[in-house]
């Protein structure tokens, strides 16, 4: 604390910043949850309520569930894309002597493209007609009767539409996770490859309980930004066809901006919000008790 | 912790060995051949889609209606830019991000600097709360900003404008950024405020002749991060923006399809290869500033 400061100098610091945040995060969030006790299409009066929005989505709305969980597969392919891709590229970097900048910078490419772009690209690699890339090589190694316009087929749709925001991603948390890898002291490793120990159990027994810290921060903010995915999903099939790629953002932002329902769309974002939260504390409490057994 | 410690006792008695052990390690081993031979493998997938992309765009429609995907064009044409040019407003889209991302990144590079400042330089009794307000911002997701915020702008006559992007943009944004510059706070010693204090510096000349000055370095990387979201940002825009006038790169290009009708894809991807390149010059040339601060983003948390 400097010695010289008042209250007010404190304040004149302070009060610009939380006011912006004010308005644009937290404002927003009360109104969310008071939103969500109301009927109201943004015309006629509101009109209050009570639980019907909650009891609705919990039990009468089968969209919900559908999308709830398709959100819950794409943040499984998410997961498995950016965390298991990052931790093994960043695993085989450490082994390189040289030209580890150019991966780096490589690697990381697709994550200032944005998702407009991203969403044409992958819209002509799923194409059948012109023939796009997955299609082609499918042809080529002998899986012809695989070929199928992927984003139209809906059992491989939310697979198709999750691939992309994985791949974006995965070149940030590689970062993070080699810088973390690389603070692994090379005395640990050498000593315990001396005793004998194979690639395998340097691994599990040194690498990775130093890097534990850092695995944790990861995972929550790949599990967030994947709960939060909306733009690709959006952008390349609009949740269809039918309901087989909707996820919940998507399903909310149509309900409040189509359908103008904006109480039952509040009751949702409320709902994706706990879920984030759900979903930070449940990864704290696992990956921190394994920690300490 | 206790399996961490015992092998660092052993490694200093055998440190000769070690140091033999890694010499004898620096000959190509099968496993070092393997992982790099792999490392290339993942790199080309991860990076060939763009490269197609960039090839898409200087072939003729001919070429990519009938070709092979994967041939090189037969022969490059520079048509699609110019019709990538003609039909859309590229010009006025990027004018249009540039204000925006310019416009969140000064609020979020001040306000940041500010709050971190408050909290970590200067303290005061609730500082533990209010660091836990900011915390929320980056857990809650996005969307439940859009339809409060949709509703506010209407009653006050925000919606379609810059200010209704750059607003729930830095306000997302801050909280990282409060969090970068506090780090960064941390390793200015305490002598130095306590020398400048004993000379009669209050806190606003502190911030502006030492703090300020010391945290160019983070400024960059702040910046840098931030703009990558910023610059591609598409669900604000997409919900509160409506006038031509006003929208930035990513609606621009989503434009191009309703636009044609029947998509022009080897023009639409020229217009992508258009709007990607200013964020991409800027990626490359401070590639090492971007590295590091999301790294150190991470990897501090």
């Amino acid at each position: 604390m400097l010695p010289n400061r008042s209250r007010l100098s404190v304040l004149i610091f302070l009060v610009p910043p939380l006011l912006l945040y004010g308005v644009a995060v937290l404002l927003p969030i009360v109104q969310s949850l008071f939103l969500s006790f109301f009927s109201w299409d943004g015309i006629s009066d509101m009109e209050f309520v009570g639980l019907t929005n909650y009891i609705h989505m919990f039990t009468g709305d089968t969209v919900f569930w559908h999308a709830f969980s398709n959100s819950l597969g794409y943040l499984v392919i998410c997961l498995v894309l950016q965390l298991g891709g990052a931790l093994i590229v960043a695993s085989l970097l450490t082994s390189l002597r040289r030209g580890r900048n150019i991966v780096k910078t490589l690697y990381l490419l697709p994550a200032v493209i944005s998702t407009v772009a991203i969403a044409f690209l992958f819209q002509r690699i799923y194409s059948i007609d012109p023939v796009g890339l997955l299609n082609q090589i499918l042809g080529w190694v002998g899986l012809g009767n695989l070929e199928r316009a992927w984003l139209s087929d809906i059992n491989s749709v939310l697979a198709a539409v999750s691939i992309p925001e994985g791949w974006r991603f995965t070149g940030l948390y590689m970062l993070i996770i080699f810088a973390a890898l690389l603070s692994v002291p090379q005395e640990l490793e050498e000593a315990a490859r001396l005793d004998g120990a194979s690639r395998w159990q340097v691994f599990t027994k040194i690498r990775f309980p130093h890097i534990r810290p850092v695995w944790i921060t990861t995972t929550i903010m790949a599990t967030t930004y994947a709960l939060r995915g909306f733009d690709i999903p959006y952008l390349l099939t609009n949740g269809g066809p039918g309901q087989s790629s909707e996820l919940l953002t998507t399903y909310m932002y149509k309900t409040a901006f189509t359908s103008t329902n904006y109480g039952y769309a509040s009751t949702m974002s409320v709902f994706i919000v706990v879920e984030c939260l759900v979903a930070v504390g449940l990864i704290i409490f696992t990956l921190r008790r394994k920690d300490e057994a | 912790m206790t399996t961490q410690t015992a092998p660092v006792t052993r490694s200093i008695v055998t440190s000769p060995i070690t140091r033999g052990a890694r010499r004898r390690r620096r000959k190509p081993s099968v496993f070092r051949t393997l992982s790099t031979a792999l490392i290339v493998v993942i790199v080309i997938v991860q990076v060939y889609p763009l490269a197609w992309l960039f090839l898409t765009s200087l072939r003729t429609e001919h070429d990519y209606a009938s070709g092979n995907p994967f041939a090189l064009p037969s022969s490059i044409t520079f048509d699609n830019y110019a019709r990538a040019f003609a039909t859309g407003n590229l010009g006025m889209n990027i004018v249009n991000s540039f204000i925006v991302t310019m416009g969140a990144n000064l609020l979020i590079v001040l306000l940041g600097m500010m709050a971190a400042y408050a909290l970590q330089v200067l303290g005061f009794r609730f500082s533990k709360f209010v660091r836990g307000l900011f915390l929320i911002g980056i857990i809650v997701p996005v969307q439940i900003a859009l339809v409060p915020l949709f509703i506010d702008y209407a009653s006050v006559n925000l919606l379609d404008t810059y200010q209704s992007m750059i607003i729930p943009l830095a306000g997302f944004s801050l909280p990282m950024s409060i969090y970068l510059f506090s780090s960064f706070f941390e390793y200015i010693p305490r002598e130095t405020y306590e020398a400048a204090s004993l000379d009669g510096a209050g806190p606003y000349r502190i911030f502006g002749l030492i703090t300020l000055p010391l945290s160019i370095n983070t400024v960059v990387t702040v910046v840098m991060v931030n703009s990558i979201f910023i610059w591609n940002d598409f669900i604000f825009a997409n919900t509160f923006v409506l006038s031509e006038g006003l929208k930035t790169i990513p609606l621009g290009l989503q434009n191009y399809i309703g636009a044609m009708g029947k998509v022009d894809w080897t023009a639409t991807f020229a217009a992508v290869c258009i709007t990607i390149t200013p964020l991409l010059l800027v990626f490359l040339i401070l590639n090492k500033a971007m590295i590091y601060g999301l790294e150190s983003g991470g990897s501090k948390g």
